[in-house]
């Protein structure tokens, strides 16, 4: 099987490298700080799995990027998993609109590395 | 209809709302009374006037029907006091009309329904205004003296109780004196004793007034604490979160090193373990501008308000303090000082902190070679100082939240990473703790003008927090 592709999108980069180096064990990895760079990259590298950060240069960036993702025919399939320091209940109090948060995964930092792998693993599978 | 804000005369009127509907009832007695002694009048001897008190009986029903009709059973708390009141006077106004016939067909001044007079005038000044029942008493007097001379001249016939006696003669004219003293003097002497009453019950209506809007303010009060409480509890999620980010990058980046995914002797290593520490050191400065902003806020509640604060002189000690930094950017700091702006009173260590704070960011914001105007001048009883740069600018969708907490544009983030959000709200609860306003104004590229206003005569305001 050919080594699949993760794209990272995140604006803290000690946070990405860190990561970076837990999924590399394993797949290729490919970093974005922001949303906009996130898109771009998936447009041009074709991802098999994204992990989304929420809170990047705005609140609800990572929740934004994920319904462009969904809305596209051509990434609707795309697995996303939301890695966020923000947790679920707080983006409802934030009056982030979340009633639509189109993501496989929702996991908060921090998260353990093995746990991590074991969730990228599960998606990927699904697919 | 019961008004929006009683008034008195709502009280009023349900007080005598009750007394009118005692009073329909007691006029049935009346009415029961007269047929009565119409009945039985004659088995004891008496014959003539009691075809008569049948008909004053019946005309006493009669208005005791309508009166009943037009006191409005059903609705009561819709009866404004005037219509209550002037019902009052008509049904004793008729009251005593029919007392007065009455009385001339059994013995004129000797009759005994004379002392239903004085009944009538107790219980009017007790529900209606004294100077009323003045007027009643002397148009009953009169009604009464009239029948009096005319039966005295014989224009009315004389119908003795006792028909062996005639009229009394002169001792009727006592009669007559005494009763007229008698009406006077109950309702001077009713009033005596119930306006005493009524101021009370007025005063203590007042004070009940007085314990509703009292509750209703309390119930605001309460309101806005709910409010402050919130927002609290708003700013501590908040400010959780934001220790959490980079305590979670911490964590991943040790655990990844731990774990063995990268040896700490390499590269990558060291590049986490210097990361971690900077997170470590951003930590720092969050939970220093934390303690900060808890510092100014409960500042509000013990610092000393009464000192004289010379804004041009506060300015030109922050110029002084970030020159260096300044000169480090080649950016020219310009004074513009319109007068010598004096603060009637001030916290100077806040005041100072709020405008280092936006200098700092003028100057910080700035691109090199730039320009940081710093314009003081009064507009009317106010001191306006105007921050003004050339700088990167603040997209106009993050012009309102930037004031707030933890929030920072994102061209901001990327001029100058290192920053916590926090200044320009510490910078705003001072300003607002001086009962001023920080407003910013910019255009992303141009630069960024935050003015403060503050008020030059604001008296010490209380400790709040």
């Amino acid at each position: 099987m050919a080594e699949r592709t993760v794209l990272l999108v995140d604006d803290d980069d000690v946070f990405v490298e860190a990561v970076q180096a837990v999924l590399e064990c394993q797949y290729r990895v490919l970093r974005a700080a922001n949303g906009t760079e996130g898109l771009e990259m998936i447009a041009e590298e074709r991802p098999d799995v994204v992990i989304l950060d929420v809170m990047m240069d705005y609140l609800s960036e990572g929740f934004e990027v994920a319904r462009k993702l969904r809305n596209d025919p051509v990434t609707a399939d795309l697995p996303i998993i939301m890695l966020t320091g923000v947790d679920q209940v707080y983006n409802v109090r934030m009056e982030v609109d979340e009633s639509w948060v189109p993501c496989e995964r929702y996991l908060e930092k921090p998260v353990a590395p093995g746990d991590l792998l074991r969730h990228v693993a599960e998606v990927l599978e699904d697919q | 209809m019961k008004p929006e804000t009683p008034t008195a005369d709502y009280l009023f009127a349900a007080e005598l709302f009750g007394r009118l509907v005692w009073f329909v009832r007691l006029r049935w007695m009346a009415v029961a009374g007269l047929v009565a002694a119409s009945l039985i009048g004659p088995s004891l001897g008496l014959p003539g006037v009691w075809p008569a008190l049948l008909v004053v009986g019946s005309v006493v029903a009669a208005f005791n029907i309508f009166f009943t009709n037009h006191l409005g059973w059903r609705s009561r708390r819709e009866q404004p006091y005037e219509h209550l009141r002037s019902c009052a006077v008509r049904q004793i106004l008729s009251d005593l009309a029919a007392l007065v016939v009455t009385a001339h067909y059994t013995g004129g001044l000797q009759s005994p329904a004379l002392l239903f007079f004085a009944f009538h005038m107790a219980i009017g000044t007790i529900i209606l205004p004294t100077r009323i029942m003045y007027v009643v008493a002397a148009c009953t007097s009169g009604a009464m003296f009239t029948v009096y001379m005319l039966e005295l001249n014989g224009v009315l016939a004389f119908h003795p109780l006792d028909p062996n006696r005639g009229m009394c003669g002169a001792a009727c004219h006592f009669n007559m004196g005494a009763f007229i003293f008698a009406l006077v003097g109950v309702v001077a002497l009713t009033d005596s004793v119930t306006s005493r009453f009524k101021k009370r019950n007025l005063k203590l209506w007042e004070t009940t007034q007085e314990l509703r809007q009292s509750t209703g303010e309390l119930q605001r009060s309460l309101e806005q604490v709910e409010t402050v409480e919130q927002r609290k509890s708003h700013y501590m999620r908040i400010s959780a979160h934001q220790l959490r980010s980079p305590l979670a990058t911490v964590r991943t980046s040790l655990q990844v090193l731990t774990e063995g995914f990268v040896e700490p002797g390499t590269d990558r290593g060291r590049r986490l373990l210097d990361g971690a520490l900077e997170r470590v050191d951003d930590l720092l400065v969050t939970v220093n501008g934390l303690l900060d902003l808890a510092k100014m806020r409960e500042g509000r509640a013990s610092a000393p308000w009464t000192r004289k604060v010379n804004v041009n002189q506060l300015l030109t000690d922050i110029f002084d303090a970030l020159e260096p930094l300044a000169q480090a950017r080649e950016i020219r700091l310009v004074p513009e000082f319109e007068g010598v702006v004096i603060l009637d009173w001030g916290v100077p260590p806040d005041l100072i902190f709020a405008f280092e704070n936006l200098i700092e960011n003028a100057i910080k914001y700035s691109r090199e070679g730039g320009e940081v105007v710093a314009r003081l001048r009064v507009q009317g009883d106010r001191a306006t100082v105007e921050v003004r740069d050339q700088g990167i600018g603040i997209p106009e969708k993050f012009l309102d939240d930037v004031l707030h907490e933890f929030v920072r544009a994102p061209n901001g983030k990327r001029h100058a990473p290192q920053g916590t959000g926090l200044g320009l709200a510490i910078a705003r609860e001072a300003v607002e703790a001086h009962g001023g306003a920080l407003e910013l104004w910019s255009r992303e590229g141009e630069g960024t003008t935050a003015t403060v206003s503050l008020p030059l005569h604001l008296k010490p305001m209380k400790a709040s927090s």
